[in-house]
């Protein structure tokens, strides 16, 4: 009999299954790294229309985050000061200044700031704010140190993961409620953390829920 | 709240990376070129295109349309705060407004659920003194007619648009020629109301225009209550029912379950009198005398099958039969005359009047509002000869409301003597008597201004059309059944503009202020209801404190009565015949008279008794089906149809499908009013046959002489419960009080209904452990969810569907997909019809609602690929939709098939295609491109039209997620109301552990179908606390699962319905219908015994 196919083609399907192997490691290792919140969402920092600085109003002026962001306590929802609040001092203080103009005119008109979302969570989850600000978790937590940037940016990757990290270990995570907007606050030692933590979740019933009806209704 | 992101927008500035293709991408021509999405083919450019530069340009598009790295850029979502803060306001959290939804001449007293200042649920306000927090499921539809999108929206005249301000003028001018000529020639037509400021400016205009004159209609009128309660008593008087003071209620085709006026008063009461802690407790017994198929007959322990036209005779006899046992004295002529025509067993009536003379000062007879005046004052007398006045009928001032008929007003328009007419809500072009021929009689007019909530059948071509607002848009007042004074408070500014009636008629009236709040505000400080501390309380309770009418002392006037019933003339009914048929028009189910026609929730409403959906029929008894030879059933592809036949009244006709009914009497025809409208929204158009066609003035309830012919087409219907049989299965567990009693003498601490002399279910442990099951996860949870559903109180009025769609956020499918079975309400009431169903008079009927069990050994759990469906601590069988794949194991394994599964995107369907093509992807939409553009441009909202889209966003509950294609669904026991309550009581208890929910705090959360329940038959609540309610109730000897062979440990329970039939009465039986069928079916010998297994020996003789 003849050659009926070319000799190279004795090496092709090892050669495909190589290359096969190969191409999908190469593509999965791709998205394992690449498509995760981690990669994508953390260090996002938009420009904003208005060039506010967390470091000046809450470090060096040293307002609470719940000045601003008022309704935190109350419901799921943590919500952008209104224009009101901004004016509250700045109808005094650099009351012509050009970086506050756009909020001057939203004060007088009516018109909202666009403000760009940085922290976004898919539709089916449904994260309340008030059950862990007022239960021990600081805005730190999942924020990271906002009293420090300038601009903000998302410091931390909001996955479904890094949720369930603190949720299945709430003690590593909780402080004294009247530290939750201290941004700076740091536990005596990580012993002393996980001493305090395990009685807080103790004593406050923390219930640290890792069913799925707690966040996905 | 979500937000929804804004579709990728093109980067003014960014990194371009292709220089070579700069000075070709920056032309204006091929910016344009490109952003399309589809840069649709050589055939757009006028230019002959080498391979180079197609090459070129596509790559340079695909950069620019987003494939590049520009493309990959996050998609730019803002955040829009307020700019000054609205005070109190809390973006999040939902507030609760009293407000009230007007009837007919009452209201139902409710709370407003609103979300982000639009209203997004109704509920029931449980402060008021005559409400437990429960409503009638059309309260719970009202919410979707405010956003319906085919409502009317603009002002116009003779057809043109019009702004508002010409409206204002025109009122005025027309305000100013009525007060000139005193209001000559001006009639006015409104729908009933309860309203003290609507009272207040009538008489305004009767003083100002001493001319003009009022008339009011309604199709389905329940006015005769008052009336003749009025004339019978000689005072002003109107009765209120306190069915729960009654041990013996006899219903003359009065339907006070499902079709009378107040549904949810008369439900609380009736069920509060059949619920049962223990046997000793007392239970009603309900009689029903009734032509028609309907709840208060479904619900009734002996039911009389009697034409309509038949009633009056039975009326006479039991008159006849009291006043006899009681000793007061011989009926009237008139009446006995009446009762010899009496064609059915007399024996029965002898024993109901025996059984309501037993039991004085505690019996009701109540009649409905489709009997004539003679039955009425026959209810009267006998309550009043039985002492029942004052206790289980109240008589409540109630003065004349001096109104005309709309015959009347079609005789002034049509003599001239109205020529300017102004019509207030209603829709008499569709509702009116066929023989006043409205539309001519409003045509008549020289001028007519028609406030109107759609332009619909009565929008005048020549004329003013104003949109009517809402009442959750509306300032306003009424007053419930029982007198109290309610507020109805916007939730929301009219969307489209919309003026309520009391501004149009203080316009009218020339009034200086026209502002509703301040006439609802002025009306309330002329009633004595105080200054405006008292006015802020009674906005927020949602009442005036004791303005509830108090009863008044009446004696009945005999000799009124005598000669009203001898003057009626009605002196003896002879039974509808094969050839000379009677036909009832009644108000139907989900339709009321029409106004929920367009309302998908209503359309979509399995009717409560023929589980008919979309349509209206032509119902028959099944006896009368076959003899007429209209029996036709065809059942191809799961698919149902029925015969077509034509209807033959007074030389007009009209058509429908045809519906065999069990337990209709013989040779009658029920038409249900609301459907068949010439001029309706997308919803509602091409939905079932006009029965107005066919009602005239004198035959507005029940007509004599009717013909039906075969036209030999058949019409596909969409049922959703075809079978009506449980087929031996022990699914509803019924038992008489007498079985019940005798059962806990026997064993007195034994559970009744798991008992019923069954064999034990097997006990097994399931083959593969669940992971979940065992101390470390399952049950550890602080609170157990369980919830415990009395049969007994239960009477199927599907107020729990209605409101857990509005809640759950759950799709209408139209009628195609109904057909095949891919309805998604998540509730569901299964509908039985037991006994032979060759002996019609026996036939009973159960009700039993059906939903998601939630199951502790849950057979759909272990079965999902993704483990989308999982169990939570609590004991929630938990649905997670973003994980879900739609492999539909869940549901082919559930037993008791409560899992709803979406094929085909209900949410983002148009209305249009509720009626086909079935397929909605952009696709296939429409076929032509334009959809699929659409569809990527948005793809939230896809091919929706935007007032659709717009609208519907607005009713949706925003704590419950909206599923797409694909996506499996089912009760969760209102996760996000006990997510919600369970949160709440977290942050109130902040850093301590004190959180628990109790019902001493009244921190439980209602589930929606517990709280819209009337009757209070679906309770919920912690089964880990033993004081609970539900725990109380699971412990009771009634309580029982469904389907327990399975053993899938359901946390829903059920508890047994009792019958309370009289064992002197001829048709008394020894066990509800349903049992005898178990005991047959399990028990008997199916070759002895004929009755179980028909058909058995015919089918031994076919072996051997």
């Amino acid at each position: 009999m003849s050659d009926v196919f070319p000799k190279w083609t004795n090496r092709l399907p090892l050669m495909l299954i190589v290359g096969v192997a190969l191409t999908g490691t190469a593509v999965t290792a791709g998205c394992w790294y690449y498509l995760t919140n981690k990669y994508a969402n953390v260090g996002y920092m938009p420009v904003q229309p208005v060039a506010f600085s967390h470091s000046i109003h809450a470090d060096q002026l040293g307002m609470d985050c719940r000045y601003c962001h008022n309704a935190v306590e109350k419901s799921w929802y943590s919500n952008i000061p209104a224009s009101s609040v901004c004016m509250n001092c700045h109808s005094q203080v650099l009351k012509d200044d050009p970086k506050l103009a756009l909020v001057r005119e939203s004060y007088a008109t009516g018109t909202p700031i666009h403000w760009v979302q940085i922290h976004k969570l898919p539709d089916y989850v449904y994260f309340n704010h008030s059950v862990h600000v007022n239960r021990g978790v600081s805005c730190v937590e999942c924020h990271g140190q906002i009293n420090k940037m300038d601009e903000v940016y998302q410091a931390k990757p909001l996955s479904m993961a890094f949720c369930l990290d603190c949720h299945r270990d709430p003690a590593a995570k909780l402080r004294p409620p009247d530290k939750i907007t201290d941004l700076d606050w740091k536990p005596a030692s990580p012993e002393q953390q996980q001493v305090d933590g395990a009685k807080f979740v103790h004593d406050w019933k923390v219930e640290s829920l890792q069913n799925c009806s707690a966040c996905h209704r | 709240m979500k937000t929804i992101p804004p579709s990728c927008p093109v980067p003014d500035t960014g990194p371009k990376y292709w220089r070579s293709l700069d000075d070709l991408a920056d032309t204006p021509e091929f910016r344009q070129w490109a952003e399309r999405e589809f840069p649709a083919g050589a055939s757009e450019l006028s230019d002959p295109v080498t391979r180079r530069y197609f090459v070129k340009l596509m790559s340079a598009s695909c950069l620019l349309a987003g494939f590049g790295l520009t493309g990959c850029r996050k998609p730019v979502e803002n955040i829009y705060p307020f700019s000054k803060m609205p005070e109190g306001y809390v973006h999040g959290l939902a507030r609760f407004y009293a407000t009230a939804m007007p009837t007919r001449r009452s209201a139902v007293p409710l709370l407003a659920k609103s979300n982000d200042g639009r209203p997004t649920k109704l509920e029931g306000n449980p402060h008021h003194p005559d409400s437990n927090g429960g409503t009638d499921r059309y309260t719970q539809a009202s919410i979707l007619n405010l956003y319906d999108p085919d409502r009317a929206t603009r002002f116009m005249q003779n057809g043109t648009v019009r702004t508002h301000d010409d409206v204002i003028d025109f009122l005025k001018k027309f305000s100013d020629n009525a007060l000139a000529n005193g209001g000559k020639g001006l009639g006015f037509l409104a729908e009933q109301s309860s309203s003290p400021s609507r009272d207040r400016l009538r008489k305004i205009i009767a003083d100002k225009l001493p001319q003009a004159r009022w008339y009011e209609h309604e199709p389905v009128d329940f006015d005769i209550h008052r009336q003749v309660a009025t004339a019978a008593f000689g005072q002003p008087v109107a009765p209120y029912f306190k069915i729960d003071a009654a041990s013996v209620i006899v219903a003359l085709d009065s339907d006070f379950i499902g079709g009378e006026d107040n549904l949810h008063v008369n439900i609380r009461r009736f069920a509060a009198g059949r619920r049962t802690r223990t046997s000793g407790d007392p239970v009603s017994r309900l009689y029903a005398i009734e032509g028609l198929m309907t709840m208060t007959g479904a619900n009734a322990d002996h039911r009389l099958r009697l034409a309509t036209s038949l009633v009056p005779a039975a009326a006479a006899l039991l008159a006849v039969e009291v006043l006899q046992q009681t000793g007061k004295g011989p009926a009237d002529d008139a009446v006995q005359s009446l009762a010899k025509s009496f064609p059915g067993d007399k024996a029965w009536i002898h024993e109901c009047a025996a059984d309501l003379v037993a039991n004085p000062g505690a019996g009701l007879i109540l009649a409905g509002h489709r009997q004539p005046t003679v039955v009425h004052l026959i209810a009267n007398t006998l309550n009043s000869a039985l002492g029942n006045i004052g206790k289980t009928v109240l008589m409540l001032d109630s003065p004349e409301p001096n109104v005309g008929s709309i015959a009347d007003l079609a005789r002034s328009l049509y003599d001239g003597t109205i020529d300017t007419l102004v019509v207030m809500g209603g829709n008499p072009a569709y509702d009116a008597p066929a023989d006043l021929n409205w539309q001519q009689a409003q045509a008549k007019a020289k001028t007519v201004v028609r406030l109107g909530y759609y332009e619909d059948e009565s929008f005048p071509q020549n004329g003013w059309s104003l949109p009517l607002a809402h009442f959750l848009e509306s300032w306003g007042d009424a007053r419930t059944a029982d007198g109290t004074l309610v507020p109805i408070q916007p939730l929301i500014e009219p969307l489209f503009g919309g003026l309520t009636e009391l501004e149009v008629l203080a316009r009218i009236a020339g009034l200086d202020d026209t502002s509703p709040y301040n006439i609802v505000r002025e009306t309330f400080r002329s009633a004595g209801g105080g200054d405006d501390e008292a006015w802020k309380h009674f906005l927020h309770d949602g009442y005036l404190k004791d303005s509830a009418a108090k009863p008044v002392d009446v004696t009945l006037n005999a000799q009124t009565v005598s000669a009203a019933i001898a003057g009626a003339g009605l002196t003896s009914v002879t039974a509808p015949s094969k050839d000379n048929l009677e036909v009832v028009f009644h108000r139907d189910y989900k339709m009321d008279d029409g106004r929920f026609n367009n309302n998908g929730w209503m359309q979509e409403l399995p009717d409560p008794i023929t589980k008919m959906t979309w349509e209206n029929v032509i119902l028959v008894s099944v006896k009368t089906a076959n003899d007429l030879g209209l029996y036709r059933r065809n059942q191809e592809n799961n698919r149902i149809e029925a015969a077509w036949a034509k209807i033959e009244l007074d030389g007009r006709t009209v058509e429908g499908p045809v519906w065999p009914q069990p337990g209709q009497a013989d040779n009658t025809i029920a038409l249900a009013l609301g459907y068949g409208r010439a001029q309706t929204g997308r919803v509602g158009r091409d939905s079932g046959y006009n029965a107005y066609t066919v009602r005239t003035t004198k035959n507005l309830h029940c007509a004599i002489g009717a013909k039906i012919s075969d036209t030999g087409r058949l019409h596909s219907l969409s049922v959703t419960q075809d079978h009506w049989a449980m087929e031996g299965r022990p699914i509803i567990r019924e038992a008489t009080l007498a079985e019940y009693r005798d059962y806990k003498g026997k064993h007195p601490e034994g559970n009744f209904a798991r008992g019923f002399d069954m064999e034990k279910p097997p006990s097994f442990e399931p083959l593969y452990p669940n992971p979940f099951d065992g101390p470390k996860f399952k049950g550890t949870g602080v609170h157990q969810w369980g919830m415990a559903i009395d049969l007994s109180a239960c009477v199927g009025c599907a107020s729990c569907v209605v409101a857990c769609q509005s809640e759950n956020n759950i799709p209408i499918v139209g009628k195609s997909q109904v057909a095949n079975k891919r309805e998604m309400s998540w509730i569901r009431i299964d509908r039985y019809f037991t006994g032979d169903p060759a002996k019609e008079d026996a036939i009973q009927v159960v009700n039993q609602p059906m939903l998601c069990q939630h199951c502790e050994a849950a057979p759909c759990e272990n079965v999902c690929p993704v483990n989308a469906t999982t169990h939570d601590q609590e004991g929630l069988n938990v649905m997670v939709y973003n994980r879900c794949v739609g492999t539909r194991y869940c549901s082919n394994n559930c037993p008791y098939k409560v899992r709803r599964f979406n094929f085909f995107d209900y949410n983002r369907r148009t209305l249009e295609q509720l009626r086909g093509p079935v397929y909605s992807t952009p696709l296939v939409a429409g076929g032509d491109q334009r959809g699929l553009v659409d569809w990527l441009k948005d793809p939230d909202r896809g091919n929706k039209p935007a007032d659709e889209w717009e609208l519907l966003k607005l009713l949706k509950n925003p704590d419950v997620t909206v599923r797409m294609r694909g996506v499996m669904e089912k009760c969760s026991y209102c996760v996000q109301r006990i997510e919600g309550a369970k949160i709440a009581a977290k942050v109130r208890a902040g850093a301590s552990g004190d959180w628990m929910l109790k019902e001493s705090d009244g921190t439980i959360p209602k589930t929606a179908c517990q709280q819209a329940c009337p009757a209070e038959a679906i309770v919920f609540g912690n089964i880990a606390d033993p004081e609970s309610h539900v725990s109380r109730l699971k412990a009771q000897d009634r309580d029982y699962n469904v389907l327990d062979f399975l053993n899938t440990k359901p946390r829903t329970t059920y508890l047994a319905k009792i019958r309370n039939p009289n064992p002197k009465m001829p048709d008394a039986y020894e066990m509800p219908n349903s049992t005898e069928e178990y005991e047959n079916k399990n028990r008997a010998n199916p070759f002895e015994n004929e009755d179980a297994w028909p058909g058995a020996n015919e089918a031994r003789k076919g072996e051997s």
